[in-house]
């Protein structure tokens, strides 16, 4: 009895928390959700990168992995994988593509998108709740709400990481970073197409609590 | 992803007074170096941060300066690339100040990285959480989460691989779609079962140590008979009761 009373009992209670980052604590699965997480972004970035389009040229599938933790496991949840990923590489794990890990690479032209990421999956989380509490053109939506995201921290960042890191001034850092802009449209319409999968796979995961809301 | 083991972490067993300096010592002066050469930025500094950092490998942690160049190598195109950017852009000068701060800041993390076992970074990486405590952190919780992903790496990796192989064999090898897809489904079942397997073995699951006073015990999906007991959270156990 008292278990299907807490049920009924939780959407009335989980109201005043579900909109904080930490409001809600996290149970082993959802603390085994952002390590595993963290652990398929590592896998994405060190993995050789597909060969995509009819040239074949291999795209890395570091920043697929980033908007994936923000908009399959949501904000708060998604915002720590990432950030266990940059810990995790920060002390030596050589889970970051390119450079081999260690924070060394808080010194190198990359460390603007590094420090980005965190950033990215929390606002394409904040708006994958959003776009999740309805049924239709989920993918356009996630997509958009990718997009957004990056638009908004990963790609500022990065040219700030570059014009501090690398000495490079804005227009010559504005070029290099517009160099990774398809690749990174293309890894944002994956990522949305991916996460309307696994929200069917997984209706419980994002959308449950969404709709709870 | 065979092999995965040997690779990872970075640390290389050997002699030298490196190996012997406690990692507070190590990880306070790779982090001055870093601050030292961003805040900088002259050649003549970064020369001196570089040196030193390359006199402490040599002498410290007994590597050739072969072996040292080797170390770069994962990070060697951004590198060039760069550096033969900022010659075309501002010179000589101002190049090496940036290539060659990026090197000793590579080297000084390094040489961390190189002489100390994994275990023991992590475990000052724990120790460092502890002090957050107050701010409602939980180090064991950290722990668990670190040593659960380094766990998951190299399952993700073995099922990427086979995923691809599978694509591969339908000739969809060109479709990311079909190439990560299942991957990420995985990824999720993966931490299902281990979820189960924490919260089986009674690991993972919050305990109701200190600072709880911001929260309101929560508990998601009801249902696994983890009821909190006594006092904690007032409003919740009456409701539960009721």
């Amino acid at each position: 009895m008292q278990p299907a009373e807490k049920i009924t009992a939780d959407p009335v209670r989980s109201r005043p928390s579900s909109g904080r980052l930490s409001g809600r604590r996290w149970d082993a699965t959802d603390l085994s959700l952002v390590a595993v997480f963290a652990a398929l972004i590592a896998a994405l970035a060190i993995l050789p990168g597909i060969p995509m389009g009819p040239l074949g040229v291999p795209i890395t599938l570091q920043t697929l992995g980033v908007m994936l933790a923000g908009i399959v496991l949501g904000p708060a949840r998604g915002t720590a994988a990432v950030l266990l990923y940059l810990v995790a590489g920060l002390i030596g794990l050589p889970v970051f593509s390119g450079f081999s890990g260690g924070f060394g690479v808080l010194a190198g032209p990359s460390a603007g998108y590094l420090v980005a990421f965190p950033l990215a999956a929390l606002v394409a989380g904040l708006l994958a709740v959003v776009v999740l509490r309805r049924q239709r053109f989920r993918v356009p939506l996630l997509f958009l709400a990718c997009l957004s995201a990056s638009l908004v921290t990963i790609h500022p960042l990065g040219i700030a990481g570059l014009m501090v890191n690398a000495g490079l001034p804005l227009p010559e850092a504005v070029a290099v970073d517009a160099v990774y802009l398809p690749g990174d449209v293309l890894k944002n319409l994956l990522a949305a197409v991916i996460a309307v999968s696994v929200h069917r796979a997984f209706p419980r995961l994002l959308a449950g609590r969404a709709a709870r809301d | 992803m065979r092999g995965f083991g040997s690779t990872m972490g970075l640390y290389e067993p050997g002699h030298g007074f490196l190996y012997r300096t406690p990692l507070p010592v190590k990880a306070a002066g790779s982090l001055a170096c870093a601050g030292v050469v961003l805040a900088w930025r002259s050649p003549s500094v970064t020369g001196v941060a570089l040196l030193l950092t390359l006199a402490v490998l040599m002498v410290g942690a007994h590597r050739s300066p072969a072996r040292i160049l080797r170390m770069l190598l994962p990070a060697a195109p951004v590198l060039v690339i760069l550096a033969l950017y900022q010659v075309w852009l501002q010179g000589w000068a101002a190049a090496f100040g940036v290539v060659g701060g990026i090197i000793a800041c590579l080297l000084a993390a390094r040489a961390l990285t190189l002489t100390t076992p994994v275990q023991d970074i992590l475990d000052g990486v724990v120790r460092l959480a502890g002090p957050f405590r107050v701010l409602g952190a939980q180090p064991e919780r950290f722990a668990l989460a670190l040593s659960v992903m380094l766990r998951s790496i190299p399952y993700l990796a073995g099922l990427f691989v086979d995923v691809r192989d599978a694509a591969k064999a339908r000739g969809l090898d060109r479709d990311p779609r079909v190439a990560v897809t299942p991957l990420v489904i995985g990824a999720v079942a993966y931490a299902h079962r281990t979820g189960e397997a924490l919260a089986a073995r009674g690991l993972g699951d919050h305990d109701d140590g200190s600072g709880d006073d911001d929260i309101d015990g929560v508990d998601i999906d009801g249902g696994d008979g983890d009821i909190d007991g006594g006092g904690a959270g007032s409003g919740d156990g009456s409701r539960v009761r009721t």
